[in-house]
């Protein structure tokens, strides 16, 4: 259905551009409609980060390491992966309706509209939490940067990492919003069961799990080019030659999570059938 | 009395088949919760290869982390989204009129959605079992009591989870109050790390919140770590905020009615 009502030619970047910065600005109004709920929102979202931080300050009080990690090491690994998911809720959050609007038929208009589906659904809303997220994280990720002596010349390396681990996040998120084209159901498991998991085993150093892990984790579902990669290159954990993988990473992720979504539309067929 | 008790177990049985019919959530829950708990293993088996850490050895924790994973599933698997969404959506205002107590009406609607967490926490914990075999409780007594101590998790988690979704007649979304709740939660329970790591000041602020009832009771119990009289003293401090957050959520459900908006108006 979707192919029949599809623009025939490609948007181009500028307008595809200029439709998702409309569309985000609009959301951006109607959050200050809602100061409340702003402040609430944000406010969760540097609570989830502070509790992160005091647990790995709680824990370094009685270790000295964790798998070879030292405390402002694991702090820059919990710091990027926050900036990188909350970077999700602010610029994609949308994603995680496909599955409601795929069981209420909501993708039809969208559809006919022209403007790329994805990026219409992906800003149809702003995860308020997001910015209090981002903030935090950039706290953790600085604070930890100037505890393990980095100094300002691998700067630039950073800045690289922050734009790939959200490019990747933001990708992989769609991609496992995407399955509800094909596995219907209100709620977004895959792309919750994918944060979760995320957030409990990539703030940690990959050594302390077995090997299958480690390679699903960098070859698989490249969730380790987020934070871990990066962060080890930088901490001298890995070699300077695993960085190339980073954006590597990231082009793969976004031609998997447009393909992905792609074929979820092909297989669309509104609600009712 | 017992036509009460009828329509609070009609809830319950509405509620759980509810919850059952969407069998998916039952493998995302097994696979959330058992994640979390596997990944917790491969960090404590580590920390602890040199030897015991803050009172806690490899076989201890192994323990605590299957009664952290036991109580985690039974609360964060629970229907608070379903209560928060009839607050948000104006669906109270039906609640409402119907001639049952609202709160009681809730209160066995979530139990019954915590029910149905039950053959997640089951497989999880034969799963675990038979990969980390820890130890048994400390003795039979202390067994009983940690049972009685998970029992009254149930209507603990439902003060705390109900007092927070009251907020939402003040806000227009509930994301980012569950997350709030989840994240003390889970640190304060002693979930992310066990309350025996904290300095001391922490522990006393932990102390005082109602949230280390929800594993640090139930592990303190079945370690061994208390006596019979301090196991019953933290069973009846877990037991007196049940109470407490019972009747306070009447008080704040008195004042919040006052707030509730039906489709703006």
């Amino acid at each position: 259905m979707a192919d029949l009502l599809a623009p025939r030619r490609p948007a181009g970047a500028r307008h595809v551009g200029a439709v998702y910065t409309r569309a985000i600005v609009a959301q951006i109004r109607s959050i200050t409609e809602y100061p409340a709920d702003f402040w609430v929102m944000a406010s969760a979202g540097v609570m989830w980060n502070v509790l992160q931080f005091a647990f790995l300050t709680v824990l370094f009080a009685t270790v000295p390491d964790v798998a070879g990690w030292r405390y402002h090491e694991m702090l820059m690994l919990s710091g990027l992966f926050t900036v990188a998911s909350g970077s999700t809720a602010l610029l994609c959050d949308g994603v995680w309706s496909t599955g409601q609007m795929v069981l209420k038929g909501e993708i039809d208009y969208r559809i006919t509209r022209p403007a790329p589906v994805v990026v219409q659904v992906a800003t149809t809303h702003i995860g308020m939490q997001g910015f209090g997220e981002v903030a935090f994280g950039l706290v953790m990720l600085a604070y930890g940067w100037i505890g393990a002596g980095l100094g300002l010349a691998p700067v630039p390396i950073g800045l690289l990492a922050i734009a790939c681990a959200v490019t990747i996040e933001c990708a992989l998120v769609t991609l496992f919003c995407a399955v509800n084209f094909w596995i219907k159901g209100p709620m977004s498991n895959f792309a919750f069961m994918l944060i979760d998991l995320q957030s409990n085993a990539m703030v940690l150093p990959l050594g302390l799990f077995p090997i299958g892990v480690r390679l699903l984790t960098m070859f698989v579902i490249p969730v380790a080019f987020v934070n871990f990669v990066p962060v080890a290159v930088l901490t001298g954990h890995l070699s300077a030659a695993w960085l190339v993988g980073t954006p590597l990473a990231a082009l793969a992720c976004v031609l998997a999570a447009l393909g992905v979504y792609r074929l979820g539309l092909r297989s669309y067929d509104s609600s009712g059938h | 009395m017992t036509h009460g008790f009828a329509v609070d177990r009609a809830f319950v049985t509405v509620s759980l088949k509810r919850r059952l019919a969407y069998k998916t959530q039952w493998i995302v829950a097994l696979v959330l919760g058992g994640g979390a708990m596997l990944v917790s293993m491969a960090l404590w088996r580590n920390l602890l290869s040199g030897g015991a850490l803050s009172g806690y050895d490899w076989d201890s924790m192994r323990a605590y982390i299957i009664i952290g994973f036991v109580t985690g599933t039974l609360v964060f698997g629970a229907a608070d989204w379903y209560i928060a969404d009839r607050i948000l959506d104006g669906h109270v205002a039906i609640d409402l009129t119907k001639p049952v107590d609202f709160q009681r009406a809730r209160a066995a609607e979530y139990v019954g959605s915590m029910i149905s967490t039950v053959p997640t926490v089951v497989v999880g914990v034969i799963g675990a079992w038979l990969l980390f075999d820890p130890p048994g409780p400390v003795s039979a007594t202390a067994g009983v009591l940690t049972v009685l101590s998970l029992l009254l998790v149930f209507p603990l988690a439902f003060g705390i989870t109900y007092l927070s979704i009251l907020v939402c007649f003040w806000t227009k979304r509930y994301l980012g109050i569950m997350w709030l709740r989840e994240a003390l939660l889970g640190f304060f329970s002693g979930m992310m790390i066990p309350l025996a790591f904290m300095p001391s000041w922490l522990q006393a602020v932990a102390w005082a919140l109602p949230f280390p009832h929800f594993t640090a009771t139930p592990a303190a119990i079945y370690l061994g770590h208390v006596d019979t009289a301090g196991a019953l003293g933290l069973l009846a401090a877990e037991a007196a905020w049940g109470v407490g957050m019972w009747i306070g959520a009447r008080l704040v459900f008195r004042h919040a009615v006052k707030k509730v908006t039906v489709h703006g108006g």
